[in-house]
């Protein structure tokens, strides 16, 4: 077998050097030993059968005396798992001598290592680099990028509003991370990497686990708390209909695959190399945006020069660093041809006369042929606030989209290369539906939209209806936990 | 009432529970003045709207005689969170004034000679122009702009276009705050219009023409991110960590709580500031949109027993005094203009109206007020009566 984007990874903890590991931190006992003891038995493989799981990720070694001693455990449920079809990822760590558990890979036959830092460059199989956030190795020779540290989508709860329904909560996404990814390295699979809370989780708390990644195009490597697998193991319920859960939300977004074909829309494109100091704006401009409710896609600085900026009325160029030549001209061309460029106060001989603008605003206006050029008046500005104003000075007058009824949902919009098909993914990370179900506008109608989710029995036709000003609206059934609505004209 | 209330039982809310006296002996000596108030049976906004206003401004005695040659303030209602919507129903014709009503005041008050009109609000947690909060809600407004000569927008969540903050004292001293700083425009009229909505609210059981003003104070100065000792530039978060729960003071910059042991209630608080409000910038005309509105409040506190509906009383009402104005909304909404503290809709709340009497400002008792147009008995819409259908069609589900 060989990893490949079809790749459904499931991480298996399981084996003497999970107990090792964990033996002594929180929470830790008897019956997570046990748990983790039965998951070495081939027979535990049952779990995974005529499921979309196809990839199960172990660990292999630690720099710990365990080791060995996991290696040789694990080969039964290898042998067994390879016969059924899985691959096999295994985790090396620590101060693992990772030429020695490479080998050791290779020779149990293992489909992958994925490991942390640099991958070397010869390792006889393939090894997927599987780094924090920050530092990930982008440029490494393998299609497959593992992110280490990504956050358990939801409502965080002390970030839960306090003053009333009159704020938008916070929620955590992996979203932005992986448009991110996606726009630096379009041709590399991300795997996001995130562990269940301890405390039991509810079944849609999982089903947003594995949505919020696929939504964007991603993968969660699926991670069960010890409380479901053991009871998972023992066939108990609610356990055994969380998993088929997971499994239904990961083999419905699989049915769907249009999500990872069509490419991100919207009017404004945020164009940053994503690194060193301009790794925190860039991210969190692009974490905010979808609070804000405005569509977007992410340029690769790498990539800006050969884009097409086709369809957008603004660019957010972030990095404090200037562009080159090449894409100065073609960000100050963009502007004259009538879009607003917003750059750093750091942009050197700012282009055009100084246009009248609202005082507060964070940016100065220039005027730059039929378009703007919109420079910041701080070093460090306030992400919300710029984001904010960017949206301000765009006008909701543009507004491709809106989004009503929906505090706790984001949303991300993607279209078909000719714009004639789109999809809009619904997320709600309180995994709970709200009093009214979530409502649309739409500036230009698509000709039909239909909602397909895992919580409807068929997908859904929607109705528009037209609006006095222009544009039609949308109205959805309540949504608990994902949705899409697939746009056609 | 037999019992004199010292000014401190007045600001701790035991006169609520006893009902406030008309006129606590800290309060101005004049007695609180009659209003005229004019009713007008309105069941949508199209054609029949302008008709029914320009009806009532004459039965008020005519617009020019208050506008001509001045400069207007008209207060406009869009408060609450732009994204949350009642169901599929719009939010001017649920929360928010309505921009059919908004363009028709401000069309009658060029007509009757207006020489400048500025819409005003503070839209909640924003410093955006009033004109990009309206194309949000996908309004046009170029149709407001357009409907007179001179009529622009202000945000009056910050400084906006002014150069300093204005400041408004409250007669007699205040209950809460002894003045309030507010953005210029509040200043730069001649005659200050507040155009409502009528609707319920979570914390002070109706709001109306009288509460519409509560949203003028600028968030620089009373918001959750307001500065600390000057106000800040831009505004950040809402009203309630000052304003409802005194979770934080205002700007130094500002006048201060007049006494930091008072109740930290929004029961207790927001009527009492929005009182003094309308004692310190006295309303000319209030106007109050019942054409389309919604029973519950727009800001819910996810209370199953407050539930929210969009509606039709089909009504508008106006009036040279806001407290009368508000009393006669309050029998059209089928609730009793003089209820108290503990009394529906006054639950968990004192009356603004009734505290707006305490300071002068105009007199609830509908009998001592001059109302013209269609009868009260006529248009009534009771909202309680929808929430019993609800709650009664909620529990039989």
């Amino acid at each position: 077998m060989a990893l490949s984007a079809g790749s459904i990874p499931m991480r298996w903890p399981a084996g003497p050097l999970e107990i090792a590991r964990r033996k002594n931190t929180k929470g830790f006992s008897a019956d997570t030993a046990e748990v983790l003891r039965n998951w070495l038995d081939p027979a535990s493989l049952a779990v995974v059968q005529g499921t979309p799981v196809n990839c199960l990720v172990i660990s292999w070694a630690a720099g710990l005396p365990e080791d060995a001693e996991q290696q040789q455990a694990l080969k039964p449920l290898i042998e067994k798992g390879k016969q059924a079809g899985l691959d096999f990822v295994g985790l090396i760590e620590g101060d693992a001598n990772r030429t020695a558990a490479i080998a050791a890979a290779q020779s149990a036959g293992l489909s992958a290592v994925a490991l942390e830092g640099e991958p070397p460059e010869k390792a006889g199989i393939p090894v997927i680099p599987r780094n924090g956030h920050a530092h990930m190795q982008w440029t490494a020779n393998s299609p497959i990028v593992g992110v280490s540290d990504g956050k358990w989508p939801g409502i965080p709860q002390e970030m839960m509003p306090a003053g009333g329904p009159t704020n938008l909560p916070w929620v955590d996404s992996n979203g932005a991370f992986i448009q991110i990814a996606r726009a630096l390295e379009p041709d590399k699979s991300v795997w996001i990497e995130f562990e269940a809370p301890q405390a039991p989780q509810p079944a849609e708390a999982y089903m947003l686990a594995v949505a919020d990644p696929a939504s964007y195009g991603a993968r969660w490597v699926i991670s069960l708390d010890d409380a479901l697998r053991a009871d998972l193991t023992a066939k108990k319920q609610p356990a055994v209909d969380t998993w088929n859960k997971v499994t239904g939300m990961t083999a419905f977004i699989e049915q769907h695959k249009p999500a990872r074909t069509y490419q991100p829309a919207g009017a404004l494109a945020v164009v940053s190399n994503f690194a060193g100091p301009d790794w925190f704006p860039g991210e969190e401009t692009v974490n905010l945006l979808p609070r804000l409710r405005e569509p977007f896609r992410v340029i690769a600085r790498s990539r800006a020069e050969g884009a097409s900026f086709a369809g957008l009325q603004a660019i957010f160029y972030v990095d404090q660093e200037p562009p080159g030549t090449q894409l100065r001209e073609k960000l100050i061309a963009f502007a004259k041809a009538g879009g607003t460029l917003f750059v750093p106060s750091k942009w050197p001989n700012p282009e055009g006369p100084p246009v009248q603008a609202e005082p507060y605003l964070l940016f100065s206006l220039r005027a730059l042929g039929k378009g703007r050029l919109a420079v910041c008046k701080e070093d460090h500005p306030n992400t919300y606030d710029t984001v904010a104003d960017i949206q301000n000075i765009i006008s909701h007058r543009n507004d491709l989209l809106r989004l009503y009824n929906a505090s706790s949902m984001n949303f991300f919009y993607q279209t078909s290369a000719q714009g004639r098909q789109g999809v809009l993914h619904l997320l709600n990370y309180s995994r709970r539906p709200a009093s009214d179900g979530p409502l649309f506008y739409v500036k230009e109608p698509y000709k039909s939209a239909h909602l397909v989710s895992p919580e409807l029995a068929s997908p859904v036709e929607l109705q528009w209806t037209p609006q006095e000003a222009g544009g039609a609206e949308l109205a959805l059934p309540k949504i608990s936990v994902y949705g899409a609505i697939e746009l056609g004209s | 009432m037999n019992r004199d209330l010292t000014r401190r039982d007045v600001l701790l809310g035991a006169g609520a529970l006893l009902a406030l006296p008309a006129l606590p002996a800290w309060s101005i000596a004049s007695a609180p003045p009659s209003g005229r108030v004019a009713v007008a049976k309105c069941k949508t906004y199209g054609p029949e709207l302008l008709p029914a206003m320009e009806t009532m401004f004459d039965q008020l005695g005519g617009l020019d005689k208050l506008v001509k040659g001045k400069t207007v303030a008209i207060k406009i209602n869009l408060i609450g969170v732009r994204s949350q919507r009642l169901g599929t129903a719009l939010m001017e014709d649920t929360f928010w004034t309505n921009p059919r009503v908004i363009g028709a005041v401000v069309h009658l008050m060029g007509n009757a000679g207006a020489s400048r009109i500025r819409v005003v609000e503070g839209p909640w947690s924003t410093p955006e122009t009033l004109e990009e909060v309206m194309l949000s809600m996908n309004w046009k407004p170029q149709d407001i702009l357009s409907a007179a000569k001179n009529v622009e927008f202000e945000n009056t969540n910050y400084l906006g276009r002014g150069k300093k903050y204005s400041r408004f004292m409250v007669p007699g001293g205040g209950l809460i705050y002894p003045g309030y700083d507010l953005n210029h425009s509040y200043e730069d009229c001649d005659v200050f219009v507040s155009l409502a909505k009528m609707k319920e609210h979570a914390a002070t059981g109706v709001t109306l023409s009288m509460k519409n003003v509560y949203g003028a104070t600028p968030i620089t100065i009373y918001g959750e991110g307001a500065g600390v000792d000057e106000p800040s530039i831009r505004p950040h978060g809402g009203r309630g960590g000052v304003f409802h729960f005194a979770r934080r003071m205002p700007s130094k910059s500002a006048p201060q709580q007049i006494d930091l042991s008072l109740p930290k209630d929004a029961g207790y608080r927001i009527p009492r500031i929005t009182a003094e409000l309308c004692s310190a910038r006295p309303i000319h005309l209030a106007i109050i949109d019942g054409v389309k509105t919604a029973t519950g409040a727009e800001t819910n506190y996810g209370s199953p027993n407050r539930p929210q509906a969009a509606i039709n009383p089909g009504v508008l009402i106006a009036g040279t005094n806001c407290v009368a104005t508000d009393a006669v909304a309050m029998a059209v909404m089928g609730f009793d203009p003089m209820a108290i503290r503990g009394t529906a809709p006054f639950v968990n709340s004192d009356s603004t109206a009734q505290l707006g009497e305490g300071l002068g400002i105009g007199l609830r008792d509908l009998s001592k007020n001059e109302i013209a147009g269609a009868p009260i008995a006529e248009v009534v819409f009771s909202y309680s009566a929808v929430r019993d259908k609800i709650l009664a069609a909620s529990k039989k589900a």
